[in-house]
């Protein structure tokens, strides 16, 4: 009896052993980190200046009134709902072309991979050139459509949907896999009953596939959001936010504040302001995921 | 009688084949417009309208860069980079995710929804006092302290995996190497680690991309060109000879973007199936 529970304390002691370097590691430059963010944000604290003095919630009333921040908040919702919806509907659109049977079904699957796999920062760069107004690709295919050449990232509205469209070019990759092995989880009895019920593919997709994947979608469609509210790359290689503030993103503008200007109390503020979204959409989210569960 | 359903079915044939070259389209021609740039002369760089089929290519760019960066330098920082955090990772992670599946212990839960939400941390939440600490440390500009911050940030991802590769083979084997003496390192190199080497495998790639892709860490925390990594070529490239602010050297940055790019492709495309495998894991299961 007693080697027994030497046993089971050697186990839990041999357990805690092998997580701790994990945890440890993560602990020192992730959640540590992080506290201390949420510790500067109340300090005024820059390198520069060689301050570092408490100024409670100064910080965050300096938030309420910049004008930066407003407009990154109002893009940073025009970018996330614009792109994670078109990501998710050419997601799925892509999940099922791939799904079918037809010859060059392999390549195309591979083709599919490739946005993933390139750096964001590559991606982000090489769209500026792919923007340009005289030399780039897209301007060439409108103009010899329609004769325009519009200037992508001078005004305001194209500059977003520039960014927008770029980053749903290299991102949808990852969610047409996802969905196109959601689709391979459903069983093909399901699909034939249907067809059997007199059912059309529009009306089995509409009845059957799209109500089984809603779980799927809905995660997919927070994990999507968080992302897309922590982006960074494309907006700092493709816009600098602009024009003006047009496209910039909360990430980007701690950045600047934090490592250009070198406020770091500021930047530490506007931080915790980024968190505190990525937290809302996270738990709203859940709620969502839980219902369409229940559903099921 | 079925001339009409047939009609139809040709006419719905058509349409999923113009979709699938549409999707093609889409998704090469940019990367295709990348390689011409880097690759065409210098003086058909800019012509309007574009010529989609070059007569001639030039290497000219590639040797520009080579001379103007030390871009040989690097793409091996790179390589340690994305090879050594990806090791560094795995074998902890390894064994955090043995203990999980495993060990039944009190605490093994918290330890994996700790790991989640430690990863919905953004990393811009944490850089500034990350930034303190190496000054402090005396970890800027050093590849060891590039090291920690890429392994930690494949942590949390990678663990997840294992466990669940871990979860999905059967506890008999180990069980029947336990009674035999195996020492604890021995069952775990011998004994579950061939078991688990597909999850092993399929990690190691993913997490080589995701640490030759990395910017953001980098560009804080790696400023000397002893320690730079390709990623930040790109925009070093954009201004080789130039005259002004907005002469951008188009080609030179394409040329760049050509080689930090390469090695991701020949990587998907040779493990395509072991990707899609890693990626889908890691939500699934």
């Amino acid at each position: 009896m007693f080697g027994q529970q030497n046993l089971s304390t050697r186990r839990i002691l041999l357990a805690w052993l092998l997580v701790t370097p994990v945890v440890l590691w993560r602990l020192l430059t992730s959640v540590y980190p992080f506290l201390r963010t949420f510790y500067i944000s109340f300090f005024d604290n820059s390198p520069v200046r060689r301050t570092f003095d408490f100024v409670g919630l100064d910080n965050y009333m300096a938030l309420t009134r910049d004008a930066n921040v407003d407009a990154t908040l109002t893009f940073t919702l025009f970018f996330t709902v614009t792109s994670v919806a078109l990501q998710v509907v050419l997601g799925l659109a892509i999940a099922e072309l791939l799904n079918q049977r037809f010859k060059m079904r392999n390549f195309a699957r591979a083709v599919n991979l490739l946005p993933w796999a390139m750096a964001p920062i590559v991606i982000a760069t090489a769209a500026r050139w792919i923007f340009h107004q005289d030399y780039g690709l897209i301007n060439d295919i409108i103009w010899r459509i329609s004769g325009e050449r519009p200037l992508w990232l001078v005004n305001f509205t194209t500059a977003r949907f520039a960014v927008t469209i770029t980053d749903v070019w290299k991102n949808t990759a990852f969610l047409a896999v996802i969905f196109l092995s959601g689709l391979q989880g459903i069983p093909l009895e399901l699909y034939e009953a249907a067809k059997i019920d007199g059912a059309d593919g529009a009306r089995s997709y509409w009845y059957i596939t799209l109500p089984l994947l809603m779980p799927l979608i809905i995660s997919m469609i927070i994990f999507t959001a968080i992302f897309r509210v922590l982006t960074f790359e494309i907006v700092y290689a493709l816009t600098n936010g602009g024009p003006g503030t047009a496209t910039s993103l909360l990430s980007y503008l701690v950045y600047l504040e934090g490592f250009r200007v070198l406020n770091f109390g500021y930047a530490s503020a506007i931080a915790m302001l980024l968190f505190f979204i990525v937290l809302i959409v996270g738990v709203l989210g859940y709620g969502f995921l839980r219902r369409a569960w229940e559903r099921l | 009688m079925n001339i009409q359903l047939i009609s139809k079915r040709r006419f719905q044939t058509t349409l999923f084949y113009l979709a699938v070259i549409l999707f093609l389209i889409v998704v090469l021609l940019p990367i295709y417009y990348i390689f011409l740039t880097a690759f065409a002369p210098s003086g058909k760089l800019f012509t309007v309208p574009l010529t989609y089929v070059p007569r001639s290519l030039a290497t000219a760019r590639f040797q520009d860069i080579f001379g103007a960066l030390p871009i040989a330098r690097y793409m091996l920082n790179s390589t340690l980079l994305a090879t050594f955090s990806t090791i560094l990772a795995l074998t902890v992670s390894l064994l955090a995710a043995y203990a999980i599946a495993r060990l039944n212990f009190p605490g093994a839960n918290m330890v994996m929804i700790g790991l989640l939400a430690s990863s919905m941390l953004p990393g811009t939440a944490t850089v500034i006092p990350l930034f303190q600490m190496f000054q402090t440390l005396k970890l800027m500009d050093t590849l060891h302290g590039l090291l920690i911050l890429y392994g930690s940030a494949l942590l949390p991802i990678t663990t997840w995996v294992l466990v669940s590769f871990l979860r999905q083979v059967p506890v008999e084997i180990e069980d029947a190497a336990k009674v035999d003496g195996a020492s604890f390192f021995q069952l775990l190199w011998r004994i579950v680690l061939p078991v688990i080497r597909p999850g092993v495998a399929t990690m190691f790639l993913i997490n080589f991309i995701i640490g030759w892709n990395e910017f953001f860490t980098p560009l804080i925390f790696a400023r000397g060109a002893g320690v730079k990594v390709i990623t930040m070529a790109l925009s070093e490239a954009q201004v080789i000879g130039a005259r002004s602010e907005f002469d951008v050297s188009w080609g030179n940055m394409s040329a760049v973007a050509i080689l930090t790019t390469i090695p991701v492709f020949i990587i998907t495309l040779i493990f395509q199936r072991q990707i899609v495998e890693g990626i889908t894991s890691g939500v699934f299961k």
